[in-house]
């Protein structure tokens, strides 16, 4: 019996070898196809549809503007629920699908798996959303990122506190106590790490830094261990689980902070301040645009909030969905000066686009570093939860109100 | 005074854990079933104590009566239908048939309810009892004491009652207890009913603490196969304590070592006990030979 079954197995395998290498002629005469990798199922399927959403939308706009020359743009949908799914679904859309180019991910871990695969292939990886700078670090070839990574984050805390919070508190640059908490994958330690280094350079007191598994499910150990640093100012990088419980749990072992100020993730998101109702108040929280913003800098915006009401019935849940549609409107216009899907085109054209700062739906401008790929001219901005809200509240050029600090 | 607090932080923890791995330990002491689909009772649970909160205003407290209720019959359907099927076949095929049953349970939460995170907001929920300087959280404690009631109520009734003995007759020795005229098949279907009951339990508990979303049973059914290896597989005490024992260390190990450590100190003591001591530190010595 034993020896039918391996049989069986062996001649399955031989059958999907024979498959995989059997090449699909990629393109039809009237698409274009362009690979969507998003994590859709699992633990960051929230956040990976609202991603991916920004990509649809900004898709079928093209689409009914007549795309490229006539040619419709197609989707091909890939599912990475973690860092070993990106790396299949990466292989599998570039080696079965014939696809010469992936946006994606959402996931720092998911785009570092998954342009490796992209990179040895010839085939280009463009990220709208992923924020580890360790994905445009390898300066691979192929691959470009328009969204701002994550020391751009940690550059934005920094700023913010030497600028304002020092004004704010009454005290030197030098006398503030600052405490970072932090998820320990890619996109947390990433943010940890830049700011301690900026702190460093800046003369910044980092009085403990406290990683832990975001899946976590109790963080009293970490909050005991930075009431006992008491800290003026806690920088924050939390997915919503364990945003969460740091809210709640804070509130429970009496952990107060003057300035709390999050990265994004869990802490920009509806589900969070609908756990925590009125704890969240008075919290600032860096991230990409969000749609309580100054207007006359986000050009684009408001039709796009109407496109994906009409589409999906709500607000978006998050900024991510506009973030992506930024980028993938930048991808659009690159694929609409070459005219195919080619990866060594592509790049070379994405390289000579430039677009200013306050011309896009995210307030961006677009400006490629040659070296490794990474747009120059976006930044995350400061939010804060101001009744019920995220509201922008620095730099001024996009804020709608003033950061207050009477908490 | 911060030891203290980790302590007492830890014991309510523990308290949560303990809570999910008595009903798990009861279907594996009597069923002899590994339910890798416990997580995803849990997380049902959670979910039908959102729903009652949401449709009907009941707070996840009075709503507990009818959740238990819900996973109880949940439990029974599970049973006779997709474990009693399986019970004589190798043990590879009960493990593939309970894991493929948490990721059909995963998915289906993902499609009904969607991957939002579900928080029910109670007056009560940040609610704490300070003493001096240290607080206990009311939600915590609750659940708290709800876990040493329930273990105490499980012994007895496995200890005294007539159906209690029978259910430890058949984990004892099934074919005995059969010709003993005890009907097995009836007694797996209460063991296994009552175990999913336990966990409706515990859902209504967590449901004012954690905010629930489809992959929440996968970050507690872990720690809860700790716990039942730890406390020894089949005893209730020993579920009971190795939750506060395991709740403990990691919140003590968040402290006194590295925050990011504290999984790999529990899963350094679950491979110890695995390695030292395969009966759990209250097991009787033979493997799962007792429930009780």
């Amino acid at each position: 019996m034993k020896k039918y079954l391996s049989l069986l197995l062996v001649a399955f395998l031989l059958l999907l070898s024979a498959c995989g290498s059997n090449e699909s002629s990629g393109e039809s005469s009237d698409s274009l196809k362009i690979g969507a990798l998003f994590p859709l199922t699992g633990d960051l399927a929230l956040l990976g549809e609202e991603s991916f959403r920004g990509v649809e939308l900004a898709v079928e706009e093209f689409n009914k503007n007549g795309g490229v020359n006539g040619k419709e743009i197609e989707l091909v949908k890939g599912d990475a629920p973690d860092a070993d799914a990106g790396q299949a679904e990466a292989n599998r859309l570039v080696n079965q699908e014939n696809i010469k180019a992936i946006v994606g991910s959402y996931s720092s871990s998911i785009s570092f798996a998954a342009s490796e695969v992209t990179e040895r292939n010839g085939a280009l990886y463009w990220e709208l959303g992923a924020v580890s700078d360790s994905v445009t670090d390898r300066q691979y070839k192929y691959v470009l990122r328009t969204n701002p990574p994550a020391s751009y984050f940690s550059k934005v805390n920094i700023d913010f506190i030497k600028e304002v919070v020092t004004e704010k508190l009454g005290k030197d640059l030098g006398d503030i106590k600052v405490a970072i908490a932090h998820e320990d994958s890619t996109y947390g330690t990433t943010i940890a790490e830049e700011a301690k280094k900026l702190a460093d350079s800046e003369g910044i007191e980092i009085v403990t830094t406290e990683g832990y598994s975001s899946s976590t499910n109790d963080l009293s150990s970490v909050i005991l261990n930075l009431k006992n640093a008491n800290p003026d100012v806690v920088i924050a990088v939390s997915y919503l689980n364990d945003a969460i419980l740091l809210a709640r749990q804070s509130e429970e072992l009496g952990f107060k902070v003057p300035v709390f100020i999050g990265n994004g993730g869990g802490h920009t998101m509806k589900d969070f301040q609908d756990a925590v109702g009125n704890l969240a108040d008075g919290l600032f929280n860096i991230d990409f645009p969000q749609y309580s913003i100054n207007r006359e800098s986000t050009p684009g915006m408001d039709e796009f909030l109407e496109m994906y009401k009409e589409k999906y019935g709500s607000d978006p849940r998050s900024g991510h969905s506009l973030t992506n549609y930024m980028g993938m409107k930048v991808v659009l216009d690159v694929l609409s000066e070459v005219g195919e899907v080619n990866p060594d085109k592509l790049k070379e054209e994405a390289l000579k686009y430039k677009a200013e700062e306050g011309t896009t739906a995210t307030g961006w401008g677009v400006e490629f570093d040659p070296k490794d790929g990474q747009n120059q001219k976006g930044s995350p901005y400061l939010h804060q939860w101001i009744d019920d809200e995220l509201l922008t509240v620095w730099p001024e050029n996009v804020s709608v109100e003033e950061p207050q600090f009477n908490k | 005074m911060t030891i203290l607090q980790t302590l007492i932080s830890g014991l309510l923890l523990g308290g949560i854990y303990s809570l999910i791995s008595m009903g798990l330990n009861l279907i594996l002491g009597v069923v002899r079933i590994v339910n890798f689909a416990h997580g995803e009772f849990l997380m049902i649970a959670m979910y039908l104590s959102f729903v009652f909160y949401s449709t009907m205003g009941l707070d996840p407290y009075v709503s507990g009566i009818l959740v238990i209720a819900c996973l109880f019959i949940l439990g029974l359907i599970t049973q006779r239908f997709l474990i009693q099927p399986i019970l004589d076949t190798p043990d590879t095929t009960k493990i593939f048939v309970t894991l493929g049953l948490s990721i059909a349970l995963q998915n289906l939460a993902l499609m009904t309810m969607g991957a939002n995170h579900m928080s029910v907001r109670t007056s009560y929920q940040s609610s704490v009892i300070s003493i001096g300087e240290l607080a206990i959280s009311i939600p915590r404690l609750i659940s708290f004491i709800v876990a040493i009631s329930v273990a105490a109520l499980l012994y007895l009734f496995l200890q005294k009652t007539m159906v209690g003995k029978a259910v430890r007759a058949v984990s004892m020795q099934r074919q005995a207890a059969h010709l003993m005229g005890i009907n097995v098949k009836k007694i797996y279907l209460l063991a296994f009913g009552i175990g999913i009951g336990l966990v409706g339990l515990a859902g209504s508990m967590l449901t004012p603490i954690y905010s629930v979303y489809p992959t929440l049973g996968t970050s507690f059914v872990l720690i809860a196969f700790v716990v039942v290896v730890l406390g020894g597989m089949g005893s209730m005490f020993g579920a009971f304590f190795g939750g506060l024992i395991i709740g403990l260390v990691e919140a003590l190990s968040g402290v006194l070592l590295e925050t990011g450590l504290k999984e790999a100190v529990y899963f350094a003591i679950f491979i110890l006990v695995l390695l030292f001591r395969p009966s759990g530190i209250f097991g009787l010595g033979k493997g799962a030979e007792e429930v009780g």
